[in-house]
């Protein structure tokens, strides 16, 4: 459909050029609904693990920004600690979303934020106080349940 | 067991949404099978290669009740019922029926009639077959629309997507099974929206007197089908995402991470994804959580608190032009002392106009005139003639108020002269008396009449800047226009309390729009007591709190805040939406005929459309502010290789996905940076006006049978947002208290100028800046600390911003107001009065 064709275009730009560590598959023929399959990062606590990530274009995009979550447990300080595992930083949110912006660079933005959580940003408090206060202990449960959930 | 009854349940099988894609090549081609206890099986048509089938067919079954409602029940409380037979409803592909289970799509079962968890919360752990069952979506008491989470079946095929049925004991109207693909079938009262000739009555209220136990059909309640549902809102929102986060979230909607919800509650997203509250037992809505120690006695104490308050916040509402104010006897309005040139202070100069109290006359009260004394003791005028009351006196009608303010010195005078003194009247004016003995003026030039005196100056004082827009003189025209005038003879509309919504539309959708404009008597059932105001004010203020509830899912709260209303895209749930749209429209505008207020406030760009003016992308700002945003961004920038869109949408209705062209052609005209001037047009134009066209037809028509057009039109936006909801009585003390300042103090100069100014401005004015910074005139009814914005709780904020030589500019998403450092009071009273006065339409960024 014509009014799809951005979504198309970057569609076909993140399967010649994928985005580094990301696969991306759609669910059937629905475009609004990508599925990205993400290596942690090696230069992450996360490295080794394979994160799902669900990503929901909503109709009106690009002028609303995708709303993200990851299928996979993680532990991290800007990801919902629930059933949701919703993402919500920078571009992604409602405030801050411009249309130039790509899912590629939402992708990149995920994967920095792997790298370095941002406890000051934190949705999940309780982790963020331990990842600033207990990195060891942060670090041990984050790897735990890279072994126990992303493998 | 007890032989098959008559039918007593009709059930719609509306739709399917999502079905699961067993095929990759193929889409399947669905139909359903319903049945009660695993009889009287009932099959819809084919609907060919969807997975979002949409039937609407209706079907009468028979259910067996195996006891009968409590007779304890009340209106409010659920009513007990202990109806066991199961409806299941089960979808199928016909290409692949034949194959053993091989075309199965899903199941849904409901119990009939169960409301276990409503009454005793956890009831349903006691039937483990069963989820705790709840109804869904009660959309009036005559229908329960559920919306269902298909299931799987033993054989653990694997099963997606939701159904979309409604239950309903109201047989009466024929069933209308027309081609299943085609949009529902308007209901009685909803056709009747064309016809000139008012609805026939036994066909327009047929379908709400289930809700009275005498006319029940049967013995299943009309109300209250429980379902064991999963998801919160799909029904509304379609392939809206909040719905997909919210499935996803993992709860139900009777839960979330605080545990379950009290019985009869419900966890919903609106269209934004904003959480609210539905508490099926009160038909109300919330956005605060109840509480897990919740208690229903004191629930009700505090909703009845919350009521009052709002109720007197309603009643303190008038307009420039009303004498009898405030309400009469029952307003806590302090008598003010007018011995000529008195001076007053500015709270009873309000009070003065808005009571137009004078003092008391000597000799005999006219004919039909009784003085009557308040529980506190003030005198007031009962006039039997026209059924109204008033404060003034009227052996003291030949006294005048007039205004008078000392712009320099922000004192305010009233004064009362004798009309004497004012000289003779203009060139073709007449003074008469009405057989009430009160003054009017008739213009012979121009064939009106007015209460308004043509020798008295129109606004508070001369040397004030007159307002452009004199609202008041207005207000003056438009209610003298002979289409305004109240016809001889009486208008009754007996209503429940406890039913004024279904009451209500059953009493004025049966009268003819000309019996509606006769004089308004009120009558609440079991209630004595004639209607001289009171009553009429009580019936506005209750009935708009009723029809305007999200609720029903005819209106919804805007993005703007968690209290302006607009009308909900997805209303069609209620396949007699039309005819509500129609006659919320007939209340509006018997509301504004007779001078009465609702309790409600909408977006701006709805009062716009009342006016057939022309929304724009700054309306959009209250209806969507991130796409407001978007918007904008895609006006001031370089689109090429960012929008590829076409001048089409997406829409989805009932889960059909269907593309709608912005313009003909639009699916295949590109849009480009020569051209997004007219996309970003017509897409606000759309997402504002054409998504509700065929609601807001029905509302607009409903509106015009008492309203005129050209009449109407006379007011602007925000001028109709004041004549529709009053103007309230605003706390300066409290705005003042609730502000937060960036880049000034409270000690500034400016900021110091700038309440001095508000101070000694009348209501009226003080709306209007409301309206400029904020976008409505509404202000929560816990005072302004509770002012919300388009993220949340947001205070009025005044922010240094501008040059001297601009004017103020307001972003009304943040209820923040830039203002400029005026060095002086005078120049920031002309400033701030030009940007209220000068600015046309809401949302001024």
């Amino acid at each position: 459909m014509a009014a799809n064709k951005r979504i198309m275009k970057e569609l076909g730009d993140v399967n010649t050029n994928p985005p580094p560590g990301c696969k991306i598959t759609t669910k059937d023929e629905d475009i609004y609904n990508w599925d990205v399959s993400m290596d942690g990062p090696d230069d992450s606590i996360y490295k080794g693990g394979k994160f799902t990530i669900a990503i929901v274009l909503p109709k009106e995009y690009p002028f609303k920004p995708p709303t993200l979550s990851f299928r996979t447990k993680i532990y991290h300080p800007n990801v919902t600690n629930d059933d949701r595992g919703a993402m919500c930083l920078g571009m992604l949110r409602a405030e801050e979303w411009k249309p130039p912006n790509k899912i590629a660079d939402v992708l990149k933005l995920v994967r920095a934020v792997l790298s370095a959580p941002q406890p000051d940003d934190a949705v999940e408090a309780g982790i963020a106080d331990q990842f600033k206060n207990d990195r060891k202990g942060f670090d041990k449960t984050a790897q735990d349940w890279v072994k126990k959930y992303a493998k | 067991m007890d032989p098959p009854q008559q039918p007593n349940l009709r059930v719609t099988i509306i739709a399917a949404d999502g079905l699961y894609k067993r095929d990759v090549f193929r889409f399947p081609d669905p139909f359903a099978v319903a049945t009660i206890s695993g009889e009287q099986t009932k099959t819809t048509g084919v609907i060919k290669k969807t997975l979002n089938p949409y039937w609407n067919e209706s079907f009468d079954m028979s259910v067996f009740p195996t006891s009968h409602p409590s007779p304890a029940s009340s209106n409010h409380s659920p009513r007990r019922v202990t109806e066991e037979s199961i409806l299941a409803v089960q979808i199928f592909d016909q290409k692949k029926f034949k194959k053993k289970d091989q075309g199965f799509l899903g199941v849904v079962n409901v119990r009939v009639g169960s409301v276990l968890d409503l009454d005793a919360g956890g009831d349903g752990e006691h039937h483990p077959s069963f989820l705790p069952l709840f109804f869904l979506l009660r959309v009036l008491t005559e229908v329960e629309m559920l919306t269902r989470d298909l299931r799987k079946s033993n054989d653990n095929l694997v099963v997606n997507g939701k159904l979309i049925l409604s239950l309903s004991t109201n047989l009466r109207t024929p069933i209308a099974n027309g081609n299943a693909v085609q949009r529902p079938p308007l209901s009685s009262a909803g056709a009747s929206q064309n016809g000139t000739s008012t609805p026939n009555p036994a066909q327009s209220t047929s379908s709400l007197q289930n809700d009275r136990p005498s006319s029940t059909a049967g013995s299943v309640p009309a109300s209250r089908v429980p379902t064991n549902t999963t998801s919160g809102p799909p029904a509304l929102n379609g392939a809206n995402t909040s719905s997909r986060r919210n499935t996803e979230s993992g709860f139900s909607a009777f839960e979330d991470a605080q545990g379950r919800l009290p019985p009869g509650w419900e966890r919903r997203e609106d269209n934004l994804g904003r959480t609210y509250y539905v508490d099926h037992n009160h038909r109300q809505t919330t956005w605060i959580r109840p509480t897990a120690n919740f208690n229903a006695g004191e629930q009700r104490v505090a909703m009845e608190q919350q009521q009052s308050a709002e109720r007197s916040r309603h009643q303190a509402r008038m307009l420039p032009e009303d004498r009898t104010g405030t309400g009469s006897p029952d307003s806590q309005a302090a008598a003010p002392s007018p011995p000529p040139a008195a001076a007053a202070n500015q709270a009873s100069a309000a009070q003065m106009v808005a009571t137009g109290a004078t003092t008391a006359g000597t000799g005999e009260l006219p004919a039909g005139w009784e003085q009557r004394h308040t529980a506190e003791g003030r005198a007031y005028f009962v006039d039997h003639n026209t059924r109204t009351t008033t404060w003034v006196d009227p052996r003291r009608q030949q006294y005048i108020r007039m205004y008078g303010q000392n712009a320099g010195a922000g004192n305010s005078t009233i004064q009362q002269q004798p009309v004497s003194q004012l000289g003779p009247l203009p060139s073709g004016w007449e003074m008469r008396l009405t057989n009430t003995a009160r003054v009017y003026f008739v213009d012979h030039n121009t064939k009106t009449t007015t209460w308004d005196d043509p020798r008295l100056p129109s606004s508070l004082d001369q040397n004030v800047p007159q307002y452009k827009r004199d609202f008041r003189r207005k207000l003056i025209y438009f209610r003298s226009q002979p289409a305004l005038r109240i016809l001889s003879g009486q208008c009754h509309v007996k209503v429940r309390r406890t039913h004024i919504f279904e009451d209500s539309y059953a009493e004025i959708m049966r009268q003819s729009p000309n019996d509606l404009k006769k004089r308004l008597m009120i009558k609440f059932d079991g209630e004595d007591g004639l209607d001289y105001g009171g009553l009429s004010r009580e019936f506005f203020f209750l009935l708009s709190h009723e029809m305007f509830n999200p609720f029903y899912c005819l209106f919804e709260y805007s993005a703007h805040d968690n209290y302006t209303l607009q009308i909900n895209p997805h209303s069609g749930i209620n396949p007699e939406h039309l005819g509500y749209f129609k006659f919320i429209g007939r209340v509006v505008g018997l509301a504004i005929f007779h001078r009465r207020f609702l309790d409600a406030f909408f977006i701006g760009a709805f009062y716009k459309m009342i006016l057939k003016k022309k929304v724009a992308l700054s309306d959009m700002e209250g209806v969507d502010a991130e796409f407001h945003r978007t918007l904008s961004w895609a006006m001031e920038n370089d689109i090429t290789d960012v929008i590829y869109s076409t001048f089409s949408v997406e829409d989805e209705r009932f889960g059909e996905k269907v593309t709608v062209d912005l313009k003909p052609g639009g699916q295949d005209i590109e849009v480009t940076n020569e051209n997004k001037r007219e996309y970003v047009e017509l897409i606000t134009e759309w997402r504002i006006q054409k998504r509700v066209e065929e609601q807001f037809s029905a509302f607009v028509a409903g509106f015009h049978e008492l309203i005129p057009a050209d009449l109407v039109n006379v007011f602007d936006e925000r001028e109709l947002e004041l004549l529709i909801g009053g103007i309230a009585d605003i706390d300066v003390e409290d705005w003042k208290k609730h502000t937060d300042y960036r880049g000034y103090t409270e000690s500034d100069a400016v900021v110091q100028n700038f309440w001095k100014c508000i101070r000694g401005w009348d209501a009226e004015q003080k709306s209007r800046l409301l309206q400029f910074a904020t976008g409505t005139s509404r202000i929560p009814v816990n005072g302004f600390k509770d002012l919300q914005g388009s993220d949340g709780p947001r205070r009025f904020t005044i922010e240094k911003s501008g040059e001297e030589a601009q004017l103020p500019k307001s972003h009304t998403c943040f209820n923040r107001l830039d203002l400029p450092p005026y060095k002086s009071f005078e120049q920031l009273q002309q400033k701030l009065t030009w940007a209220v006065e000068e600015t046309v339409g809401f949302g001024q960024e």
